[in-house]
């Protein structure tokens, strides 16, 4: 597997991440559509576990940018698993992955949710979470964990609902 | 009934009343965590709680005359419980099972309210995490100890006064929109 970091250094500049015990690759956000879109095709990986957001604010020794994105990806062909991390800071955004990885959607508004990074080009990206009302990413580390907020009103989920049958061949009237 | 004490009709009445409600009190389960798993096994066949009336588990709130509250209550269903108890009808009393409900248990973060009675009122509390279904019974009979003391020919006073007040007060802006 360390073989595979080194094709995605050569190809597309990435770096491996010492803090990490096992398979991650440090890739910049410009080259993660290529990257996931050449892992996919010519590595089988088929299945994008999850997008964790991390934030690193006030953290030791930490150098670099405030939060990262990290990717784990999954091949049901060869049981190989690989993590890509993307480091960004608080007014960068990361190309959306969901016209590659549909379940990519979800992840990635529970990441801005959370934590407030932003994926450019998401058709539809809003809190999956935490309820319209929220005002904040509570997971950010100067979320202060006690501040809770009082919400008035039910939350509307039947415009997602609508869509999901919509995109299963009913007629929503 | 001139110095306060129900006649004795009157006093008969009260307990023909209460006798009527303390015995058959319906629970709304509203349960949103493991503590409703323990409601689930007050309700069923080994603990059995038809034996003191609490035969049927609604599952409206127009049905029912105890809420339940058994679980952890977030930020984002505290309207939704609160809506609940607003549909139910009077009489109605709130059960709240367990530390979650009762105070937020161990969840000290910024989704979970911190006891239920932040949003409506409540009657009985009852610790535990999870409350045993014995300590479930405990609760409803004390709630039972509750409604035999409470009146219902004053329950009926006090809310015939207050519509003939609101009654008053209508009148008299007619007749001051007359003028
Ligand atoms: S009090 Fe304990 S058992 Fe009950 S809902 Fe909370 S965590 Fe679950």
């Amino acid at each position: 597997m360390n073989d595979l970091i080194l094709e995605l250094a050569e190809k597309f500049g990435a770096a491996t991440d010492e803090r990490s015990i096992d398979k991650c690759a440090i890739i910049a956000a410009e080259k993660l559509i290529e990257t996931v879109s050449f892992l996919k095709e010519t590595h089988a990986f088929d299945v994008l576990i999850d997008i964790v957001g991390v934030d690193y604010l006030g953290m030791e020794n930490h150098k670099g940018k405030r939060f990262a994105a990290i990717y784990c990806l999954k091949s049901t062909k060869n049981t190989a698993r690989l993590r890509l991390k993307i480091q960004v800071d608080e007014n960068e955004k990361i190309p959306t992955l969901s016209r590659i990885y549909p379940i990519a959607d979800w992840q990635e508004r529970e990441v801005w949710d959370q934590f407030g990074i932003v994926f450019e080009g998401h058709h539809n990206l809003k809190r999956l979470l935490n309820h319209v009302e929220f005002e904040g990413h509570p997971l950010r580390k100067d979320y202060p964990a006690q501040k809770r907020q009082w919400l008035s009103e039910n939350d509307q989920m039947l415009d997602q609902l609508e869509n999901r049958l919509e995109h299963l061949g009913y007629k929503v009237i | 009934m001139q110095n306060g004490s129900p006649g004795f009709f009157a006093g008969k009445l009260d307990e023909l009343v209460s006798w009527g409600r303390l015995h058959s009190l319906w629970p709304f389960p509203y349960g949103t965590a493991c503590c409703a798993i323990e409601f689930m096994s007050t309700e069923s066949a080994r603990y059995d709680l038809s034996r003191i009336g609490s035969e049927f588990v609604r599952f409206t709130p127009r049905q029912a005359d105890v809420l339940v509250v058994s679980g952890t209550i977030t930020f984002k269903q505290a309207p939704i419980l609160k809506r609940i108890y607003e549909q139910m009808m009077e009489p109605k009393w709130v059960i709240s099972m367990g530390a979650c409900a009762c105070s937020g248990g161990f969840y000290d973060c910024y989704c979970t309210v911190p006891g239920i009675d932040r949003i409506i009122p409540v009657d009985i509390y009852i610790g535990g995490c999870p409350s045993r279904p014995e300590a479930f019974f405990d609760a409803m009979l004390e709630l039972q100890e509750k409604i035999k003391n409470q009146s219902y020919i004053e329950e009926r006073k006090k809310k015939l006064k207050e519509q003939w007040e609101s009654i008053k007060e209508w009148g008299l802006s007619i007749r001051n929109w007359k003028k």
